[in-house]
């Protein structure tokens, strides 16, 4: 897949998308960081429905329990250690993962 | 040659290993913020009883009492024959269609007989940690030291020296790396081998785990041998995770690795696993029929009628037996409470109450309540202790704020006491004087610790020091009552207000509606509405945070009933409310208050805000609290070890103000000890009933919450806190030696994060022995929470399916569920099949594993 002929200059990068339990966003983010992407974006309270049945938004007192959706953007160099170490972390709880290609404008940004 | 994604690729997978390693840990909060957890709050997604295996495996750890004392139990009457046939009844449903065994020319039911087994059966063995490391199994000495060197390097990490650790600003296992090499307690080739430790910590541990021959596959059980080695440390670790504490489970197994790798390789001596650590057979059903036939008394049976009963036998492995134990045990509380919940009730006449008296739900406050509703006039409700504002605060003398709110949120609003108008200079007097008192008591720490200062000091304080000390000893109240004296003459408390500038107005009227609405008063008011906090004043004692308020991160939560108040006395807020469909009359005043649990005293807060008009009320308030709170420290005296029996209230009530202002008493209060329940109901459900202070009541009103945003705020929140406390007991009672803090008498504090036993060892988890023991007896019993609601059962399935955590608690037995819609409907038991009447299913485990899963093999949760 190449980039878009109306926007050339774009950069191809890997957007990975990743829906947890609020418990276990910490780890998530954190291997992010350790992988060297330069940052994420998250999102708590998510609710939808999917594998395990429908699942509750935003809690009043709770925010461990509920889903939070993490995305981040790394080069291709950087994705296979954040899937390696991803892959197992979903294998163990209930959250799930997507992975795309995107294009960036900036990629000194997320390099 | 690795290449530098290889290189990435295999530190990533390394750390997401650690993190599911990392699960079976507990997170041991620091003393000032002490939070009661489930120890095994990561294996809540196993069914309880597969759970404590696990946890039996990987600690060494019992997960219920121990047979012996349950067959005490037995014969005290507080488990019955009754309670055991029904709970073998509800697990072995076809029981009791089986035919009548023929032994010895006795008749003996498979019933009788299982239930002989428990009662006299061979004894199980006892759980035996299988999770081990290399040094473990082959040269327990080394494992020794490396527990030792761990010891050492956390407390030196943690403990907060006079002298801190160099290097300590750059990062545990920085300094530990730089550090360690010159330790001489080591030998000369393991320093050398200290010294060409990774400068990652990521790469020390899988060099290490190369070194030690642990395959990728066996890692994460590996890893897990080493944090629960020691799990204290290992705990308070999990609680650095994401605080920037410059520690996290990568940086402390990297430490115990590296040092095992390195002790093992320079290790000249015999290898071989300890001798007593083999596991213990387990007896055949032959065996075992074979005894109990003797233990029954029954003359010599044939082969014939001895293999007969071993086939009944092996339905229950010794090993499942006390699982069934604790069954009867919980059966039998659970049973006569929800009888007496269902039992129809008299009506008190009463008019309208003059005031509602909010408590928070914590066990303690329904003796409190039950002892202030028999004065008449007063309607009682429970509600989570942080009133429902999630607030970081910053008292009038300023310095770091406190997050006031339960652990599973993060505060919302910067909340900050401020001077009351025309109070500028009382403020600063106040001010200026707690600095100097906390200036003395840092001058005399500092000069205590320094290196030869304690010899002036002793010269220059030493004759007031220490009769102070015998004063302290001989005469606490007095004591107290002296220091009390003297911090009021330099710090003389000043009139102060809550600021509600960091609370937008719109989410004042949010808020008070949500809190009105979830506790169930949105109509009835009385002409005083008290929301009262709580927190426990006691001496020299680090536990003290354990004995404050849960729903308050573990502190004191006035600030937090004030800000409630101040909230709900605001005019434009009460106008907003008036739209939303609640309307307060323009007389109810609300009201702020604590209640000291050590001295069972209740403080009215902001007095001076309270107009004249309500002197009257503030006086019977004043009068009618001290009432409740002398019954109540009457009642709670007759179980406080030391003190006289049958105290009168007066008596009591001076009694356990000596008792808290003892620098030498390790038991204070008693806290939660005895929590088993649960109520999420009007107070007409529980109202003159003794509950003997073992249940949390959290008020709830079905028909107010029509959207069932109230329960479900009430069942992920409050029920989840109530449930970590009942756990944290749970274990503590039940495995002491992992689980609970050992004896309070040979604590040593580490900085602010907990104790040790000793001069070093292993962080204590869980609560001191004297938290839910007097020493002969145990004051807790260990029981898992029964939550008890009442509300629509189809509210509670939709709220339960859309929360998966309540799936895990309920589903998995972490919690029974018992529910009625109304008083005429008989209670049910949430099941994953559906609902079921309690009597048929009461003490019915959800999920009922097998004994022979091979749940070795699993490395994660």
């Amino acid at each position: 897949m190449t980039a878009p002929t109306s926007l050339p200059a774009l950069t191809k990068m890997t957007k990975v998308e990743v829906v947890v339990p609020g418990s276990e966003a910490h780890a998530v983010r954190e291997l992010i960081q350790s992988v060297g992407a330069t940052g994420y974006t998250s999102l708590s309270g998510v609710s939808g429905l999917g594998h395990h049945g429908y699942r509750q938004g935003r809690l009043l007192f709770n925010q461990q329990a509920t889903l939070e959706l993490i995305i981040t953007v790394v080069p291709a160099g950087k994705a296979d250690a954040l899937l390696a170490g991803l892959l197992p972390l979903l294998d163990a709880s209930s959250g799930v993962m997507f992975v795309t290609e995107t294009f960036v404008s900036r990629p000194d940004y997320f390099s | 040659m690795t290449t530098t994604t290889e290189t990435s690729t295999r530190r990533a997978r390394l750390r997401t290993d650690v993190t599911l390693a990392a699960k079976v840990v507990p997170t041991h909060y620091p003393l000032e913020t002490f939070i009661a957890v489930n120890p095994l709050a990561g294996l809540e997604g196993m069914p309880f009883e597969q759970a404590i295996r696990r946890a039996g495996d990987l600690y060494g750890m019992q997960g219920t009492l121990g047979e012996p004392v349950f067959r005490d139990m037995h014969r005290q009457g507080r488990i019955t024959d009754e309670d055991l046939d029904r709970v073998l009844r509800r697990r072995y449903p076809n029981l009791t269609a089986e035919p009548a065994l023929s032994i010895g020319g006795r008749q003996v039911s498979p019933q009788d007989l299982l239930r002989a087994d428990l009662l006299h059966g061979l004894d199980a063995p006892k759980p035996l940690r299988r999770f081990t490391t290399r040094a473990e199994e082959n040269a327990p000495a080394i494992a020794d030291t490396v527990d030792a060197q761990t010891s050492k390097w956390c407390s030196a990490f943690f403990g907060g020296a006079a002298w801190p650790l160099p290097g300590r600003e750059k990062g545990f296992y920085a300094a530990w790396r730089a550090l360690a090499p010159a330790d001489r307690s080591l030998s000369r080739a393991v320093r050398a081998d200290l010294r060409r430790a990774a400068q990652r910590a990521d790469d020390a541990v899988l060099e290490a785990l190369t070194r030690l021959g642990v395959a990728d596959d066996a890692r994460i059980p590996y890893l897990q041998a080493h944090l629960t080695r020691m799990p204290g440390w290992a705990a308070h670790v999990q609680w650095c995770a994401g605080r920037e504490a410059g520690i996290d489970a990568l940086d402390y197994l990297a430490m115990r690795l590296t040092y095992e790798a390195a002790l093992l390789a320079a290790h000249r001596g015999p290898v071989g696993p300890a001798a007593d650590e083999q596991p213990a057979d387990l007896p055949s059903a032959r065996l075992r029929a074979a005894h109990l036939i003797e233990a029954m008394g029954l003359t010599a049976a044939g082969d014939d009628e001895l293999a007969a009963a071993a086939r009944v036998l092996t339905a229950l492995p010794v090993t499942a037996r006390e699982v069934l134990w604790q069954n009867a045990f919980e059966a039998h509380y659970r049973d006569e409470l929800l009888t007496t919940l269902a039992e129809p009730r008299q009506r008190v006449p009463s008019g309208p109450p003059h005031t509602q008296f909010v408590s928070c739900i914590d066990t303690r406050s329904e003796g409190f309540r039950r002892h202030l509703e028999s004065l008449g006039g007063y309607e009682t409700l429970g509600f989570a202790g942080f009133f429902a504002v999630a607030i970081r605060y910053t008292d009038i003398v300023g310095g770091q704020p406190n997050d006031l709110c339960p652990v599973l949120i993060a505060p919302n609003h910067d909340i900050t006491e401020a001077p009351a108008p025309d109070a500028d200079g009382a403020v600063a007097r106040q001010v200026a004087g707690v600095s100097t008192l906390a200036g003395a008591e840092s001058a005399f720490h500092a000069a205590k610790e320094a290196f030869a200062a304690p010899f002036t000091l002793a010269e220059a304080a030493g004759w007031a020091a220490a009769p102070l000390s015998a004063a302290k000893t001989l005469a606490p109240a007095a004591s107290a009552g002296l220091r009390r004296r003297l911090r009021a003459a330099v710090a003389p408390a000043a009139p102060t207000v809550i600021n509600l500038d960091g609370m937008p107005h719109n989410e004042q009227v949010l808020f008070a509606q949500v809190a009105l609405t979830t506790m169930g008063l949105t109509k009835g008011f009385g002409r005083l509405v008290v929301l009262c906090s709580h927190g426990s004043t006691t001496e020299n004692n680090p536990y003290q945070a354990s004995l404050d308020c849960g729903a308050c991160g573990g502190q004191a939560g006035a600030p937090n009933s004030r800000t409630a108040v101040a909230i709900l006395n605001r005019p434009e807020v009460r106008a907003g409310l008036c739209s939303l469909g609640i309307e307060i009359p323009a007389d109810t005043l609300f009201v702020a208050a604590q209640h000291d649990t050590a001295v069972d005293r209740i403080t009215l807060l902001d007095l001076h805000l309270i107009p004249a008009e309500y002197d009257g009320d503030i006086a019977r308030l004043r009068d009618d609290v001290a009432e409740a709170g002398a019954l109540l420290a009457a009642e709670r005296s007759a179980q406080l070890p030391g003190a006289a029996r049958e105290l009168s209230p007066a008596r009591a009530a001076r009694h356990v103000v000596t008792r808290s202002s003892d620098w030498a008493q390790v038991y204070p209060e008693w806290g939660l000890a005895g929590n088993a329940a649960f109520i999420v109901a009007p107070r007409e459900v529980t109202r003159g009933i003794d509950l003997q202070r073992r249940t949390f009541l959290h008020s709830y009103e079905a028909e107010v919450d029509t959207d069932a945003s109230a329960l479900e705020t009430i069942l992920t929140a409050p029920l989840v806190v109530a449930q970590w406390i009942n756990c944290q007991y749970y274990f503590s009672t039940v495995s002491p030696q992992v689980f609970g803090a050992g004896t309070k008498t040979i604590h040593n504090v580490v900085g602010k994060v907990g104790v040790i036993a000793g001069h070093t060892g292993d962080l204590q988890l869980g609560l001191p022995w004297q938290s839910v023991s007097d020493g002969e007896r145990l004051l807790h019993e260990p029981l898992r929470l029964m939550a008890v609601v009442q509300a629509p059962l189809a509210r509670i399935d939709t709220i339960v399916e859309r929360n998966p955590i309540l799936q895990e608690l309920f589903g998995n037995d972490w919690v029974a569920l018992a529910a009625r819609e109304n008083p005429e409907q008989p209670w049910q038991r949430w099941t994953r099949a559906g609902w079921r009447p309690w009597e048929e299913i009461g003490g019915t485990e959800n999920a009922n594993p097998t004994h022979d899963s091979n749940y070795n093999e699993e490395m994660v949760p």
